[in-house]
């Protein structure tokens, strides 16, 4: 173009002015028109118009005259271009719209002309084969693999051999390979995606698009020879479709024109079909995913009456046995089974609803009750120093010394219930001794031996108070209460002894003891053999213990009539 | 002598320290309504003013904003003692940026805290 001499001006100004349909400018992709070619203008001031009608494009004269070319981006951006061409080489648009037509015409000739033309055919009847053949492929095909070797069946391709496709996802770290040799094999094989990006850019940059597989060694064509290539980009992927004879000739231009334009026809079905694998993929994922679920459970599709169960679902779960039921989107709805997994989970959720639900009722009920206590205690402080007897005195003092103890132990309990990052050590005997006073009421009638060994009644430990407290109260309510109803005097004893940089704690009694068959339950959640238990405080007991670095467990002694529990906690 | 109003609504801890603050020789005036201890403010001459927080109408915390009507921000740190249960970070947080003194209840020592009511 160098050798022209036109200045700027008049290039624009010999440009002709066209008009392009709003619809065909939605389908192009952006870049795809260099916009310098031509100027764009309102329809009324055009020279040109160019239309989209059906599976063609119209290029309509100021005079009404109007010729049709199939439809497909590059048609576009080449009619463009001869339009530029011919507007800058003649004098008057018109000279230049015939001369248009003439030579279009002569391209679209020069493409068919290894393409069989029988009596009657012409070339607008070709395109349209091919066009029709092209849709056809595309709605048989229901996978890309499918869609890929089809490819062969369009009419010009029928000398060549092979058809591939190599897709990059975006994101992932392999090319993967697909398509047909010899029309009948099979190929399938993965590329790294650096030797994928080189060859992607040398195809892109190639304005010939036909190439030898010696100059693609690193991606291991399945094949020798030359190859026509074409790269197609979008959001989600890149892809090089190759077709080969298998020889070593070169291609015709019209051979290379007729595949890119095969392939940009293409371009919204291998789009289509990739998507749909894409999802095709997420779908079993997430049956995988489904199918492991911990719980029997099914989904059910209302409208075809279908529906997907996991592995855990069984036949003779019945509609009774739903316990959960939750309409998911659209005609889906779940069905989660009864089972023990599934209560085991719930009362977790449950569990842990009454726990917080009881922390926030203690914390209102400590507040509540402070004030009056608090009442009680500085009106019963003043008449201790009343001039009173000394009896009187007495029971004011114990007045007091009760309100103190109230007070305490809604202390106690709301602390339970508050985790306070408390790191200060105390002694083993003050949490024996808190405990103590926390069940004295359960406690009356118990004779209770307390024996420190090993040092035990000087070792402080580094665990929250209120932790062992709630646990050591646990298990002596719960020997009180097993102790009860027997003729024999209840003995409660706890042994303290240090055992592997832990201090045991072993509290028994000498009640009933557990029977073997319920051993095996016993520290599950919501098991119970009081009328009245909530079948958790050994199941909190050996949570806490456990996040405390310890543990608690039942100790079986044949010799030992009543129940023993150990709870070991560590020193430091 | 001190001149000493008492806001609190529960009667019991209201009566009780009355009694010990009037055996420290002070003269008391007590009120279980929040409004009716502004207007007593408002009126009266008080060198001490113990409040406790959670009062039935409004809090103790209105109290001392509606006081600042009489007092400088100085003098309110100095006269107010705030009485809580509730010492949580944002209660105490507020209650120094009066700067008055505070007294968690029930009171740890008895004798301190009367000692602080009183001086």
């Amino acid at each position: 173009m160098e050798n022209r001499s036109y200045s700027p001006n008049q290039t624009t100004s010999k440009l002709l002015a066209i008009h392009i349909d709003p619809q065909i400018l939605n389908d192009i992709p952006e870049g795809t028109i260099d916009s310098s070619i031509f100027r764009s203008v309102p329809a009324n001031e055009a020279q040109f118009i160019l239309l989209k009608k059906k599976s063609r494009i119209w290029v309509q004269l100021p005079d009404g005259e109007f010729c049709d070319y199939p439809y497909y981006v590059k048609n576009i951006s080449k009619l463009l271009e001869t339009f530029k061409f011919y507007s800058l080489t003649n004098n008057s648009s018109m000279e230049a719209f015939q001369s248009f037509i003439k030579s279009t015409q002569v391209i679209e000739k020069k493409i068919f002309s290894n393409v069989s033309m029988g009596p009657g055919e012409n070339v607008k009847d070709l395109w349209d084969e091919i066009i029709k053949k092209v849709n056809n492929i595309s709605a048989q095909s229901h996978s890309l693999k499918g869609l890929v070797e089809k490819i062969l069946e369009v009419p010009f391709l029928q000398n060549f051999q092979t058809s591939l496709i190599i897709l990059h996802l975006k994101g992932q770290t392999k090319a993967e390979l697909m398509g047909t040799m010899w029309r009948s094999e099979r190929v399938h094989s993965l590329i790294e995606v650096k030797e994928f990006n080189s060859c992607f850019n040398t195809i892109r940059k190639s304005k010939i698009k036909s190439f030898t597989t010696d100059s693609f060694s690193k991606l291991n064509l399945p094949f020798n020879g030359s190859f026509l290539a074409k790269e197609v980009i979008s959001k989600k992927y890149s892809l090089i479709a190759i077709v080969s004879r298998h020889d070593f000739l070169n291609y015709g231009t019209d051979e290379i024109e007729l595949f890119e334009t095969c392939i940009d026809l293409l371009q919204p079905h291998f789009e289509r079909l990739i998507d749909q694998e894409f999802s095709d993929k997420k779908i079993s994922e997430l049956r995988v995913c489904l199918k492991d679920f911990p719980l029997p459970l099914r989904i059910r599709d209302s409208q075809s009456g279908s529906s997907f169960m996991n592995d855990l679902f069984n036949d003779e779960l019945q509609d009774q046995d739903i316990f959960f039921n939750k309409k998911i989107k659209g005609p889906f709805s779940l069905d989660l089974y009864d089972s023990d997994e599934l209560r085991h989970y719930a009362f977790d959720l449950f569990h842990f609803q009454r726990i917080s639900l009881l922390g926030e009722l203690l914390n209102t009920l400590r507040h509540e009750l402070s004030n009056p206590l608090f009442g009680l205690k500085l009106s019963s402080q003043i008449f201790s120093t009343l001039d009173v007897n000394s009896d009187d005195k007495e029971l004011m003092a114990e007045i007091e010394k009760n309100v103190d103890r109230c007070q305490a132990i809604i202390e106690n309990f709301s602390n339970l219930y508050q985790i306070q990052p408390d790191n200060q050590p105390v002694l083993l005997k003050k949490m024996i001794d808190e405990s103590l006073v926390l069940a004295k009421s359960e406690i009356r009638e118990v004779s209770k031996k307390i024996n420190y060994s090993n040092g035990t009644e000087s070792i402080q430990l580094h665990v929250p108070l209120i932790f062992v407290v709630q646990v050591l109260f646990n298990l002596i309510v719960n020997s009180a209460q097993a102790m009860r109803s027997q003729t024999q005097r209840a003995e409660l004893s706890i042994n303290m002894s240090i055992f592997e940089n832990h201090v045991i704690i072993d509290i028994s009694d000498n009640g009933p003891g557990i029977p073997d068959d319920k051993l095996i339950n016993l520290f599950k959640p919501f098991f119970t053999t009081k009328s009245q238990g909530t079948g958790l405080g050994l199941v909190l007991s050996r949570n806490l213990t456990q996040r405390m670095g310890g543990n608690l467990e039942y100790v079986i002694n044949p010799h030992h009539k009543g129940a023993c529990f150990r709870v070991s906690l560590p020193i430091s | 002598m001190k001149y000493i109003l008492i806001i609190e609504d529960e009667i019991l801890i209201q009566q009780s320290l009355k009694k010990l603050l009037e055996r420290k020789g002070a003269k008391v005036d007590v009120s279980a309504s929040g409004k009716m201890a502004i207007d007593l403010i408002l009126t009266n001459n008080y060198d001490r003013i113990i409040c406790d927080l959670m009062l039935q109408d409004i809090s103790g915390f209105d109290v001392i904003e509606e006081s600042k009507k009489r007092y400088s921000t100085e003098d309110i740190g100095k006269k107010f003692v705030i009485m809580t249960a509730y010492n949580s970070p944002q209660v105490l947080s507020r209650a120094n940026s009066y700067q008055c003194k505070l007294l968690n209840k029930p009171f740890d020592n008895l004798d301190e805290a009367l000692k602080i009511m009183t001086e």
